[in-house]
């Protein structure tokens, strides 16, 4: 009994000692993971230094987590995916995207094939592409799952159940490549930024796999911030925090996005990723 | 047409002892699954998978601990979620175990908390309390209470009741229990207790999968992003972690790991009434339901995912699973039993079972993806292999516990004519047992693009629908309540089930 209350008592100190009024923010977890915590808590400190708030990053694991936080102010600023962003945004009113990497504006997704497919590149999607097996990347993925899919239903107007053999729903982008690389899948959709870093480190067998497609560009990545953030945390803080990201020119730092720059962005700029969520019935 | 002549059923089919009516159990379900195996997707497709699995093998046998960020927070909070999660899941299930026989609202709202998967609480629990402790302690507390309710209140059933009936009458519940129950029931649960924390570590280290700091955090990352070393790493911190497990959790060191726990255990959420009220009130229910719009809610009907293949490929999926951990089970067991083997063998035969059963689920059917291409055997073989393996564990040490009485046979006639017949109710008892727990793991194989009704409610969590989630969640709970109440009814009803573990 004695041990009981005494773990009562030191669990009752430590929940006290939880609650601060920190600036809190989360990425969401679409490729390179490791090391996850050391890498954005350098961006941490940089936001620390810049915004004179204590700033702490929390990892989150999908991206429904990393929505579901910012929904609950469990974090105030997120670097969202296009898709996720604006999910977000619609469940936080007021909520505002602040800026994307030079990158995003013109995002895109790349089709890769596994080379017993035979399927060479081109400036459209081939024909034979038709009864094959596919993965998409994380279902709310915008590079990896709703852009591609976009594309495809525009391209054959059938839906990929239809169109494919099997419809896999890999995860994340590094996975896809590597179900692709293995023949699991005889075809994927992978954000154009994940493959080049994979071939650029020599972490694909080219000669396995390789791109035959890449979809017209799209907006992507950004970063929001909740619209009630110059009520915690003073007035013109939303401009601050801005700032801050688009003055981020460490290279270390930018590495963990991956982007070479941060560049002004809005809500407006997302209509589109809105309205192909909306058909598709990712959104309501 | 006289006596003679009438063609003579076999006494298996036949009789209405025991061993028939297990023999007749097994064939049925047998049969009944190579009857339905046509209708699961089990194609093999393989082009190369070999330098993959190479680069896993490579990862498993050269782990790189120096990889690993902070490992020790990693075990330590694993430790303490299953520790704390347990010890909450003890503290609400004793009292609805003395509740557990009379109340019919005690027994349906258990067998309604258990028919959901741990991972799928930490999905609703994240959704109000967000990465925090009291989401991973919820999520084991709240299916470990309904568990505890049922088999603490199934043990006190057995207990003598010479004791009980010698207290003059008018003696209340309470007063009833803990003189005249407890003390002769105290071994039982205490043991199965022990047994339920090491599914707790299992279960801690799931909720990693979802985001929770526990090691499956990393080790679900490490192992999807490709770095096998460091997921090697984290696998072996973990079986160790299980094998070592006599070891560490004795009695007089749980109070010092529970209090070790409870400073590792964090960040406390702040509480936030408004946020379990909205996601009470609101998200769980259905928009056209809460406004009355009674043609809006056809349309919100109309839009779920189609439930009857998708409760299909789940009973399929089930059925299939069981069966197949029937057969590894039965093939692994005297690996790891002291009657066969040398000690070496046994070793090695130790040592695989703790691999099997601890490896997650997830894991070995992400390994059977990459070699067989995605169907639904890999989710099969995952599904056979890891829970075949837990119940050849807990047969082998049943049978450790008998002595054979022949001495003299050969290996093969120990096994078949002493043990086999011996241990075997019991494992089909436990199988039994598993068969939920099989249909509940399902849930989480489909992430392979195996469309159980796992798969839809894991991509309504994603896409935020928390109503059409929550309404899944309702059928699968219907699903597993009935699969459960129809395997208790067949489980065979003579094993004494001396050993609590073994279920």
């Amino acid at each position: 009994m004695r041990w009981i209350a005494a773990s009562a008592v030191a669990l009752a100190l430590f929940a006290q000692a939880a609650a601060a009024d920190t600036f809190r923010f989360t990425a969401i977890p679409d490729e390179d993971q490791s090391r996850l915590i050391e890498r954005f808590s350098k961006v941490a400190d940089y936001l620390e230094a810049r915004l004179e708030v204590e700033v702490e990053y929390v990892p989150v694991k999908s991206y429904g987590a990393a929505v579901t936080a910012f929904r609950n102010d469990q974090v105030q600023l997120a670097w969202f995916g296009g898709l996720s962003g604006v999910q977000a945004r619609r469940l936080v009113p007021g909520s505002r995207a602040l800026a994307q990497g030079a990158e995003d504006a013109e995002f895109k997704s790349y089709f890769i094939a596994h080379a017993s497919t035979g399927l060479e590149p081109a400036d459209e999607l081939p024909e034979a592409i038709e009864g094959k097996s596919f993965t998409f990347g994380s279902k709310t993925s915008t590079s990896g799952r709703l852009m591609p899919e976009h594309f495809l239903r525009q391209r054959f107007d059938a839906a990929p159940e239809a169109l494919f053999s099997r419809v896999g729903f890999s995860g994340d982008h590094s996975r896809t490549i590597a179900l692709v690389e293995a023949g699991t899948y005889e075809l994927g959709a992978v954000n154009y930024a994940v493959w080049e870093a994979a071939v650029e480190d020599g972490r694909v067998d080219t000669d396995r796999v390789e791109v035959i497609w890449s979809t017209p560009s799209y907006p992507d990545y950004q970063w929001t911030l909740r619209g009630d953030a110059d009520e915690r945390f003073g007035d013109g803080f939303t401009e601050a925090v801005r700032e801050a990201l688009l003055a981020m020119d460490d290279p270390e730092l930018l590495d963990s996005f991956p982007r070479s720059a941060f560049i002004p962005a809005d809500n407006a700029m997302y209509a589109p990723i809105e309205d192909v969520a909306e058909d598709l019935g990712l959104l309501r | 047409m006289n006596e003679a002549t009438q063609p003579r059923r076999p006494t298996w089919l036949a009789g209405s002892a025991g061993g028939p009516r297990l023999a007749r159990h097994t064939l049925t379900l047998v049969a009944l699954a190579l009857l339905l195996m046509p209708l699961a997707d089990l194609s093999v497709i393989t082009r190369d998978p070999w330098s993959e699995l190479g680069r896993m093998l490579r990862g498993l046998a050269w782990p790189d601990f120096t990889a690993v960020e902070s490992p020790f927070q990693a075990l330590g909070l694993t430790v303490a979620v299953a520790l704390w999660g347990t010890l909450a899941g003890v503290v609400l299930g004793f009292p609805l175990a003395l509740a557990f026989a009379r109340s019919r609202l005690v027994r349906a709202g258990c067998a309604f908390v258990r028919a959901i998967h741990e991972l799928f609480w930490a999905l609703l629990f994240l959704q109000v309390f967000g990465l925090s402790a009291l989401t991973a302690l919820a999520a084991l507390a709240i299916p470990y209470a309904g568990i505890f309710a049922k088999v603490y209140a199934e043990i006190l059933e057995q207990t003598p009741r010479a004791a009980a009936e010698a207290l003059p009458p008018g003696v209340g519940r309470l007063s009833r229990f803990l003189y005249a129950e407890l003390p002769l029931a105290w071994e039982r649960p205490a043991a199965y207790t022990r047994y339920r924390f090491e599914c707790g570590l299992r279960a801690s280290v799931l909720l990693g999968f979802v985001g929770l700091p526990t090691l499956g955090f990393q080790l679900e990352t490490a192992f999807r992003e490709g770095r096998y070393p460091e997921a090697g790493a984290l696998l072996w911190c973990f079986y160790l972690l299980i094998a070592a497990l006599p070891w560490w959790s004795h009695r007089r060191l749980i109070p010092l790991l529970l209090v070790g726990g409870a400073f590792l255990l964090g960040p406390w959420p702040a509480v936030d009434g408004g946020l379990l009220w909205r996601f009470l009130s609101q998200d769980l229910w259905p928009a056209p339901l809460l406004d009355g719009e009674a043609a809006e809610l056809v349309n919100w009907l109309a839009r779920i995912p189609e439930l009857g293949p998708a409760i299909g490929h789940t009973l399929l999926l089930g059925l299939l699973g069981t069966v197949g951990a029937l057969l590894v089970a039965l093939t692994l067991w005297p690996l790891a039993s002291r009657h066969f083997g040398t000690p070496a063998t046994r070793l090695a035969g130790r040592g695989l079972l703790v691999f099997l059963r601890s490896t997650p689920e997830l894991m070995l059917a992400f390994v059977f993806l990459l070699l067989l291409g995605p169907s639904m055997l890999p989710a099969w073989l995952a599904l056979a292999l890891h829970n075949g393996a837990l119940i050849a564990f807990l047969a082998a040490r049943h049978a450790d516990g008998l002595t054979p009485g022949m001495p003299g046979l050969p290996a093969s006639g120990r096994l078949a004519y002493e043990l086999l017949p011996r241990i075997y109710p019991g494992v089909l008892a436990l199988l039994y047992y598993r068969a939920e727990v099989i249909l509940r793991e399902t849930a989480i194989l489909g992430m392979l693009g195996v469309a159980t009704l796992g798969y839809y409610i894991d991509e309504h969590f994603q896409y935020l629908m928390f109503d059409v989630a929550f309404f899944l969640l309702l059928i699968t709970a219907g699903l597993n309540i009935a699969v459960d109440t129809l395997s208790r009814r067949l489980r065979p009803r003579e094993v004494p089930l001396e050993d609590p573990c073994l279920r």
